[in-house]
């Protein structure tokens, strides 16, 4: 088994690199390490790197993954120390090895969430949020807009402290190829709801990917 | 940290293409400034995918960042999406690296790759919070400095510029920052930095020279107003282009820039002197680079950057003395590696396929020439030296090397042009077509073939022969355009051609003196910004300030002069005599070609920088 998963985080400024060109800098930065890579075959060969799950552009994640085709004669400490060596500061590889899940049972993912209001959060009403059974938002798709119930993306929200103007929460939505959600579009709708104004400040952080297995849900390491 | 970056960064979620402003690229540079460094913020005047993509600027702020006494960062101007949104939150213009205001930065340098960006610098100092004109700045504000080919000519700027750098970068710019280093703290006149770097040469402050005008409004006198200042400004060129900075840890964009390659420059100047090329002119005489030495930085830019793509960058690739070795060399170094060479710049008189065969492995579309003129009379007038039969005999190869698609670039307007010669365009690409269906159809690949006609219009530049010469007027280009598309018949013929209103501000800025500034300044204010981008120029805001400034721009753009009449530039010198320059605009007249350099030297002057292909060991 060649395919390698590799475990990175996109912190700082990296979160506004789109899917797209981190695809292009993990490119770059292995062709700068000179490790091993498999290529397709074909007439313009490329790379074998495969995501599992793309980062919303604005959202920085701990728990992502890339698996990438490398020759067996690459160690897992090599491919770590050497992409280390040569990818952008933002990105950091975290650990290399075999892969557990596979990308297509993702189901989930779970975001750590701090907003800063221009005033003072109410717990009651931000559960109040969550504990709604339809709350219908508009969402992007690639044929338009269709209205769909947000509480069926939320698996589930959890908030952590409340403190002033302060929250900090963790939130599970769907996520993968079935069901899907931006966290952004669920956060839109908290600050409608709980009416106290723009947002002043927003960060959403991914830190679990979780797949379905035949029923049984595991978290992607 | 600066105490924007939180507020910039709130801002970076309601902009397109965020990239543009994040930094922290592969190979970018950061430095936390200490105690007696300098800072220098390089400022290009056009979106990050624009500036990204020009080789000077990464040259310069990765030489500047070699020293240990200078940070160097980037700003690029902000997409008018996010200069909004700054404006509203207060947030004066920052730098890439460490979002610090610019007005902070000890030295603010401007690449002037455009006259149209023009705008765009005055919009940025304004953004700054740097005042606007060089009179009115104050000990603490940074020096405003600018280079770049339009340097030659600043004076449409010159009220916003400090002092201009003319020529190449890479000894003056560690020269200026020299003198700076000894000079800060020492005074609290700004002149006295200017007149010790005005004795640098290659330094240009224009502050220092008085400009008077005769009753016709043309230019009676440019004169230095202090001592120790030149009458004449001297161009600098690096002579030995061998032992000179070339980076090769360059910074590696994210985000999709427009030239996101690496580049290697393999000469710079141009043999040939076509007569309405400035950059021939400006950049004499011609100095190549080893192949040597271009192989090993090849080779280390492909281990600095992961590209997956490599052009070669002068101004006449195939001008190069050894490029087949060159190129061999390359592709030994590319083809394992997986890269893409591309060879731009070819000429078509000794277009060889056996090079194209060799560096284009995978694509095979388009290829690209510019005859710029439809005529051999014409061509001849503006000494580009390409025949017609030249053109044919490399489109017979092309086509029977598998290629179906040719674009042609031409120039409408061009001095002595009739109605026959604008024809002529029409006519040279039928030639072509009809070469492609004599060709028998086993023996080309290809089984549609399709021309692409694209015609700028001509504008007069500065240091050219044809810098006495008007432009056509803007209904007579339009009339040309027109003209030149009744004459194409065939339907696999596409003819695209390029905005008149855009060409007329082109000349009137290339050729503009002082007074323009304050139209510049006026144009900024109502609005104008990224006037080369279609979307926002807006022509009748700039007719506007010209009104409101009392100024003529038909003046500028399309008035014939005398060659007795002093130039806005006369005072700058880049190594050409003027003498020549007079010679070659009236053997155009008499439709007179004038060899390459290396055919014979003409004694245009370039040879008093002691170097370069003037002294080449002439071939036998």
């Amino acid at each position: 088994m060649s395919k390698r998963r590799l475990k990175f985080s996109k912190t700082g400024m990296g979160k506004y690199i789109s899917h797209l060109d981190l695809l292009r800098a993990f490119t770059r930065a292995i062709t700068r390490a000179e490790l091993p890579v498999r290529y397709t075959q074909g007439f313009n060969p490329h790379q074998i790197i495969t995501f599992a799950l793309p980062l919303p552009i604005g959202v920085t994640g701990e728990t992502e993954f890339v698996d990438v085709d490398f020759e067996e004669t690459a160690s897992n400490d090599e491919i770590m120390e050497k992409l280390n060596r040569s990818l952008p500061p933002d990105i950091r590889i975290l650990k290399v090895g075999e892969l557990n899940c596979n990308a297509a049972d993702i189901v989930s993912a779970e975001y750590k969430i701090r907003i800063i209001a221009p005033c003072a959060f109410e717990r009651d009403k931000v559960e109040e949020f969550y504990a709604q059974k339809e709350i219908p938002v508009i969402k992007k798709t690639k044929k338009g807009e269709k209205e769909v119930n947000l509480a069926e993306y939320i698996k589930s929200a959890r908030i952590d402290e409340i403190s002033g103007n302060e929250i900090n929460m963790r939130v599970i939505l769907a996520a993968g190829g079935v069901m899907n959600i931006k966290p952004e579009i669920m956060i839109n709708k908290l600050e409608e709801a709980l009416g106290m104004g723009e947002f002043d400040e927003v960060y959403i952080h991914r830190t679990k990917i979780f797949c379905d297995e035949n029923g049984v849900l595991k978290e992607m390491y | 940290m600066s105490i924007y970056e939180a507020k910039f960064e709130k801002l970076l979620k309601k902009v397109q293409k965020p990239a543009r402003y994040t930094g922290n690229e592969y190979n970018s540079v950061h430095k936390e400034v200490t105690e007696g460094m300098m800072t220098f913020a390089f400022c290009f005047p056009d979106v990050y995918e624009v500036g990204m993509s020009h080789l000077g600027i990464k040259i310069l702020y990765h030489m500047l960042n070699e020293r240990k006494d200078t940070f160097c960062e980037r700003v690029f101007a902000p997409w008018p999406d996010m200069e909004d949104l700054m404006r509203e939150n207060g947030i004066p213009l920052l730098s890439m690296e460490s979002h610090t205001p610019i007005a902070e930065f000890d030295m603010v340098g401007f690449t002037l790759q455009y006259e149209m960006s023009y705008s765009n610098v005055v919009n940025m100092l304004d953004m700054a919070n740097i005042p606007l004109r060089t009179r009115d700045r104050k000990i603490t504000d940074p020096f405003v400095c600018a280079g770049g080919p339009c340097a030659y000519n600043g004076e449409p700027i010159a009220d916003f510029i400090d002092f201009f750098i003319l020529g190449e970068g890479e000894e003056i710019n560690n020269e200026i920052m020299d003198v700076y280093k000894k000079w800060r703290g020492t005074s609290d006149d700004r002149n006295t930095y200017l007149e010790e770097i005005a004795k640098i040469e290659g330094i240009y402050v224009p502050s220092f020279y008085d400009v008077t005008y005769n009753d016709d409004q043309t230019i009676k006198s440019v004169k230095p107003n202090r001592a120790g200042v030149p009458e004449k400004v001297r161009k600098r060129i690096i002579l030995d282009l061998d032992n000179c900075y070339i980076p090769e840890k360059i910074v590696v964009p994210f985000m999709d820039v427009i030239h996101d390659r690496i580049m290697l420059e393999i000469f710079r100047g141009c043999i040939r002197g076509c007569r309405f090329c400035q950059a021939g002119y400006l950049y004499r005489p011609v100095r190549e680079r080893s192949v040597e030495k271009l192989t090993a930085v090849a080779d280390s830019c492909i281990k600095h950057t992961g590209y997956e793509e490599m052009t070669i960058s002068s101004l006449s690739t195939s001008d190069y003395t050894e490029l087949q070795t060159l190129v061999d060399n390359l592709l030994e170094i590319t083809a394992h590696k997986r890269i893409n060479l591309s060879l731009p710049s070819l000429r078509v008189d000794n277009f060889s396929m056996e090079l194209m065969e060799k560096v284009q492995t995978v694509k095979r579309s388009g290829l690209t020439f510019a005859p710029e003129a439809g005529s051999q009379r014409l061509r001849d007038v503006i000494n580009k030296n390409v025949r017609e039969e030249d053109l044919l005999r490399t489109a017979g190869i092309a086509f029977r090397g598998g290629y179906d698609r040719i674009k042609l670039y031409f120039m409408i307007g061009l001095p002595t042009e009739t109605d026959e010669d604008v024809a002529a365009i029409a006519e040279l690409a039928q030639k072509v077509i009809d070469v492609f269906y004599e060709i028998p159809k086993e023996e080309r690949k290809g089984r549609n073939v399709s021309i692409t006609i694209s015609t700028s219009s001509f504008v007069p530049k500065p240091f050219t022969p044809f810098q006495w010469e008007p432009q056509n007027r803007m209904e007579e280009l339009i009339r040309k355009q027109q003209f030149l598309k009744e004459q194409i018949k065939s339907r696999k013929i596409v003819y695209n051609w390029h905005q008149s209103q855009v060409s007329y501000l082109e000349a009137i800025f290339a050729k503009g003196d002082r007074r323009l500034c304050d139209v510049v300044e006026t144009a900024v204010k109502s609005g104008c910004r990224f006037d080369g981008w279609s979307e926002y120029f807006d022509f009748d805001k700039w007719m506007a300030a010209f009104k409101e400034n009392n100024i003529n721009p038909e003046f500028y753009a399309y008035r014939k002069i005398g060659h007795d009449e002093v130039l806005p530039w006369d005072h700058i010198d880049t190594g050409v005599n003027k003498d020549f320059i007079m010679r070659e605009h009236d053997r155009a007249y008499e439709e007179k070609t004038t060899p390459d350099c290396r055919q014979k030297c003409s004694g245009c002057g370039a040879a008093s920088f002691k170097g370069g292909v003037c002294f080449e060991q002439k071939k036998a």
